[in-house]
């Protein structure tokens, strides 16, 4: 099924009922159609003042994202995506709405200092699998694997602090490769990376996503260039998705935005 | 100082200008404050005002501030910053995994053991043996680190060693009259002058001016020196040639026997392994927050001591709002990455090969030796 067709005229999203009718404060169903990796409906999200106001972040926010894609989602800065992200990987509880997530998800990071917790390259990219009871073998067969699949294979005993900017967000991308997890939440990568090191990276998520049908990246970013590897994409603007579809209508989208900006500008 | 002051009586003809521009002497935003009644009849207006002024003259009679002279830019700020942008470029202990050789090969748990060596036999062994440590680290470090990194690690530690060396060899025995108790000479007691070694020896060494270089300073000194050098230069030694992970799992092995005192072994390695890593973390904000403040090209010699103070000061305190920032969001990441609090649960995993070869043989041989021939020193080397 083409499922990016799907969403091309989505705008606003329509997105199917959830299985399981949720409890006003409940963030999550388990039960979902196995052909969708994320699915949030109605989802908000405030903060509170130092006053004691709430100021609302995600206004019914809703997205449906298909499994073993890459996705995209773009937006103006402070429209919410970080917030969405973080929602999503469990950091922050929504004020209210459904969300649908395959696990084992993780969360990188935008800046890999934040993510690396460790001081040499194999250490790090283990320090996930601490969680399961795995033989060393294992855990070397893993680790061996994940780097290889970012092409990091000859930096294994490197310091961290010796590595590029690229190849750190690499090794943090090994990382989240490492725990075998289905869903992958990416917080602008390739923010801090040159344009070399920003090709490197999106080609070695897109190749760890060719290597597993189960995986499915959700990649938050400010570079238009980069919806040309996306199988799909979605904007944001004020705290909700106000148009999901494929990568080149979400460039034609954002591009009509553009011109009618510089237009009402012009006149 | 002679003052003069005195109270002056002065007339004023506040003749305030219709409209005020930022060119006149009075601040524009008098306009805000008076109403355009005040401005539009200010010219026509005349008051007399009577106030005290305070003048004060010198001797010379030129007026001096005393503050424009402090010697602000002698410690020019820029200088400053710059030094500690390039102290922290290079991180001192840091792990070199090229070009491997036969010490990155050797176990690091008979590293360790080579450690506590070298911090206990300068201070417990014959100075021929201090010196003879001191040649054998320094030349192990020509011999295994890169030209660079042994050059700028033993430059280091051989001022510091001997800066230690100079100070304390003059300090420690240097001033005998007002530290020690005055005994009456000989020809008072009846006891008869004690005879000239015949050997040759003299307690007193060499003599600089109104300072002694004694055979206690010397001993007190080289020491010291040498033990400031060893235990620098191995620590150093050890850090270039083993990955923290190997160092961690070499304490934990060592720590294994304290689980049964309820020593937390597991948090202990852990906070090793996450120091390690920090410590690069600190080394990059110091010098970033650094080369912010040298890239601004603030003009110091203009700066009071205040407003220098004011910069120092605010650097200090963004380099600590960048670090906790740091540290809240790496164990973000490590709540993302499955942790949860327990060291116990989440296991750390140790892949290197740490299986006992040749190297390591040879390695323990050589220390058995050295801690043999310490022992020896004593008795044989007087």
């Amino acid at each position: 099924m083409d499922l990016p067709a799907l969403f091309r005229a989505a705008a606003p999203p329509s997105i199917p009922p959830l299985h399981s009718a949720p409890s006003p404060r409940s963030n999550y169903v388990i039960e979902k159609d196995n052909n969708i990796a994320i699915e949030g409906r109605n989802l908000n999200f405030s903060i509170k003042t130092r006053k004691g106001g709430l100021v609302p972040i995600l206004k019914d926010c809703s997205l449906s994202i298909p499994s073993g894609q890459l996705w995209m989602l773009l937006g103006p800065n402070g429209c919410g995506k970080s917030t969405l992200l973080k929602i999503l990987a469990g950091l922050l509880n929504p004020t209210s709405g459904t969300l649908y997530l395959k696990r084992p998800k993780s969360f990188v990071f935008q800046n890999p200092d934040h993510q690396v917790v460790m001081p040499t390259v194999e250490a790090d990219v283990s320090f996930g699998l601490g969680k399961l009871n795995l033989t060393e073998d294992e855990v070397k067969c893993t680790v061996s694997k994940a780097l290889d699949a970012v092409g990091m294979s000859a930096y294994m005993q490197r310091p961290v602090q010796t590595l590029s900017g690229g190849q750190k967000q690499r090794v943090a991308i090994a990382g989240a490769l490492a725990e075998a997890c289905k869903v992958l939440l990416l917080d602008e990568l390739t923010t801090f990376l040159d344009e070399t090191d920003q090709v490197g990276v999106i080609k070695a998520v897109k190749n760890s996503l060719n290597a597993s049908d189960d995986v499915t990246a959700l990649w938050v970013t400010h570079r238009l260039e980069e919806l040309e590897y996306a199988d799909g994409a979605l904007y944001m603007e004020n705290g909700k998705v106000v148009k999901q579809g494929d990568g080149s209508s979400i460039m034609n989208f954002i591009e009509a935005r553009q011109s009618s900006y510089i237009n009402r500008i012009n006149s | 100082m002679n003052c003069t002051h005195c109270i002056i009586q002065t007339v004023t003809f506040p003749v305030l200008p219709a409209r005020a521009s930022s060119k006149t002497l009075i601040s524009p935003f008098l306009a805000q404050v008076y109403p355009k009644s005040t401005f539009k009849n200010a010219h026509q207006t005349l008051k007399l005002t009577s106030f005290k002024v305070r003048a004060s003259l010198d001797n010379s009679g030129d007026t001096n501030n005393w503050v424009s002279r402090l010697p602000t830019g002698a410690l020019s700020g820029d200088k400053i910053f710059k030094l500690i942008s390039g102290a922290t470029a290079s991180p001192i202990g840091q792990f070199i995994s090229s070009p491997t050789t036969f010490l990155h090969s050797v176990d690091p748990r008979i590293k360790l053991i080579w450690l506590l060596a070298l911090v206990v036999l300068p201070a417990r062994s014959h100075i021929v043996m201090r010196f003879g440590l001191v040649v054998y680290i320094a030349l192990l470090s020509v011999l295994v680190l890169p030209r660079h990194v042994w050059m700028d690690q033993l430059g280091r530690v051989s001022l510091l060693s001997g800066i230690l060396f100079i100070t304390l060899g003059l300090g420690s025995d240097g001033v005998p009259p007002l530290v020690q108790l005055r005994t009456p000479p000989p020809a008072i007691t009846g006891l008869p002058n004690l005879p000239m070694s015949l050997s040759g020896y003299s307690y007193l060494i060499m003599k600089l001016g109104p300072l002694q270089f004694t055979r206690k300073g010397l001993s007190v000194a080289s020491t010291a020196a040498c033990l400031t050098f060893t235990v620098f230069q191995s620590a150093s030694l050890c850090l270039a040639t083993t990955t923290p992970e190997q160092l961690a799992f070499a304490m934990r092995w060592f720590m294994l026997p304290l689980r049964y005192i309820g020593v937390p072994v597991a948090e202990i390695t852990l906070t090793l392994l996450l120091s390690l890593r920090f410590i690069n973390l600190v080394f990059d904000e110091v010098r970033n927050v650094s080369l912010g403040i040298v890239s601004r090209r603030i003009k110091w010699k203009q700066l009071t001591i205040i407003e220098t103070i004011d910069i120092f000061a605010s650097y200090i305190r963004r380099i600590f709002k960048n670090i906790f920032s740091h540290a809240e969001q790496i164990s973000q990441a490590m709540i993302v990455r499955g942790f949860r609090g327990d060291s116990n649960s989440h296991k750390i995993y140790f892949l290197s090969d740490s299986s006992i070869g040749m190297a390591d043989f040879v390695s323990l041989l050589c220390l058995i030796g050295v801690v043999g021939a310490a022992l020896l020193s004593d008795y044989y080397l007087v």
